[in-house]
């Protein structure tokens, strides 16, 4: 995850604002204004799909660390199955976000023990979970330009 | 005073002439350079250059003048550097450190967003681009311009060099937790590649995007030198070849030469044999490196007051197409 969202469409409506430099021309004009169209456009796409993403996201992290925790010392396998025992209750992109950012933490810290113990399995089904994540986050190009 | 103003009173006041500027106008793209073209007038004598200038704040930590003297150490040999006319370190006139540039005619640039930005010429453009990697990789570093302003590493310390700096970019400027380029710099430190086979000058990005063509099949200027090195040459292949710089359905390197006949074409023009293991080593590390960029993009715009587009396309849409091409790598290679 990276910009939300509210940042992409709060930005728009700033730099829509701004003024241009003084030595703008035509083509830098032009170049300005197709990137911010190419914006509105990617913007859309997360309208119609993010929400459910981010949903999907913290879901499957906590499916993970549920299958993990039992494999794991006292410790860490009460954070893991602390988190896997949250649901999402805050369904604002920034409620959302700030939810999936404490589970990926705990992912990262997840993965790092499973390559520490070579756990090859999980060490696998961790790296299948990452292009699922990447793919559910995608942006497409549009029209027909990716 | 305008900005083509401040520019001639520079002009006139360190070359001695009278010189006017005219038509200076910004080019768009890119954060850590002002970009503008110009024509100056002395003498009675029009001419075309590039001026660019630091900004305010810069998205990328690079010294212009590496750049200015990566440029000058590659003037006449073929490679498609401009020509370096004058750097700027004090800001002068122009209030922010500068270097200026002969514009190169005529040229044209590719787009990521087209299949094909190269059309039929694609294959011919492709051995240039290519060659011209490749004779970087060649040449001697001793004595270039280029050395006055960076620091040799010895050979089997350029990776961790690197790898070091931009994982500390990423912690640096990271918002949000990213497991996946996370998970790739351990695998980077957990195996490091084999000794760098010598050490070269090390565009730092060498893509699609960063070239002028003139349309007809020819190469006219290499460009964007800010983040030359010295370096394992492997850096600029692997970079040269990461699919971020490719449509996502093109099916060569950027629309131009399929990867095997790239790599061909570097190793007859560099000399060097690729390590197949090496390659893998820079390739994941390419990836690493362009995400810690799309990083510090997102906080630019975040934290810039959100008034250039093109770092929220950086920090978005670019990071969540590399995070993809991370995972992809990284499952790809397995455990």
């Amino acid at each position: 995850m990276t910009l939300s969202l509210p940042d992409i469409l709060m930005g728009q409506f700033v730099a829509l604002g701004s003024p241009l430099p003084p030595e703008a021309g035509d083509d830098y004009t032009a170049a300005r204004r197709g990137m911010l169209a190419m914006l509105n456009a990617l913007a859309s796409q997360e309208a119609e799909r993010g929400f459910a993403a981010r949903l999907w996201e913290n879901g499957a992290l906590r499916e993970l660390f549920f299958e993990a925790a039992g494999d794991y010392d006292e410790a860490f396998a009460g954070r893991l199955a602390k988190a896997a025992g949250q649901t999402d209750g805050d369904f604002t992109w920034e409620g959302l976000d700030a939810t999936n950012a404490h589970l990926r933490r705990l992912l990262i810290a997840l993965h790092e023990t499973v390559e520490a113990r070579a756990d090859g399995a999980l060490d696998r089904r961790i790296l299948d979970l990452y292009v699922r994540m990447a793919h559910e986050r995608r942006l497409e190009l549009p029209g027909g330009l990716g | 005073m305008t900005l083509a103003e401040r520019l001639a009173a520079y002009l006139t006041r360190t070359n001695g002439v009278p010189t006017q500027v005219e038509d200076l106008r910004r080019i768009y793209g890119g954060a850590s350079r002002e970009t503008y073209r110009y024509e100056a007038i002395a003498d009675g004598v029009r001419q075309g250059f590039i001026l660019r200038r630091d900004p305010p704040g810069s998205l990328i930590e690079t010294d212009r003048r590496a750049e200015f003297l990566a440029i000058r150490s590659f003037a006449g040999k073929s490679v498609g550097a401009p020509e370096a006319v004058l750097l700027e370190t004090l800001g002068a006139e122009l209030e922010r450190p500068f270097f200026i540039m002969r514009r190169a005619e005529g040229g044209v640039s590719g787009s990521i967003f087209n299949a094909r930005p190269y059309g039929s010429h694609g294959p011919s453009i492709g051995r240039q681009f290519f060659t011209f990697l490749g004779r970087i990789a060649a040449e001697p570093i001793d004595g270039l311009p280029l050395c006055e302003a960076v620091e040799r590493p010895a050979r089997g310390e350029c990776w961790r060099r690197e790898l070091d700096y931009w994982t500390g970019v990423i912690d640096a400027d990271e918002q949000q937790p990213q497991p996946i380029v996370r998970a790739a710099i351990r695998r980077l430190y957990r195996a490091p590649p084999p000794l760098a086979a010598k050490i070269s000058v090390v565009h730092g990005d060498y893509r699609s995007g960063n070239f002028l063509h003139d349309g007809a099949g020819e190469i006219v200027a290499i460009l964007d030198w800010e983040m030359a090195h010295l370096g394992d040459p492997l850096e600029d292949l692997a970079w040269a070849l990461d699919p971020l710089w490719s449509h996502p359905q093109g099916d060569t390197v950027s629309g131009m030469v399929s990867q095997a006949d790239a790599v061909a074409i570097w190793e007859d023009t560099s000399g060097l044999t690729v390590d197949p293991a090496a390659l893998a080593w820079w390739r994941l590390f390419a990836s690493v490196k362009a995400q810690a960029i799309w990083i510090s993009s997102a906080k630019a715009w975040r934290d810039g007051g959100m008034t250039e587009p093109i770092l929220a396309f950086s920090g978005w849409f670019t990071a969540r197409r590399q995070d993809q091409i991370l995972a992809s790598h990284l499952a790809g290679l397995g455990a």
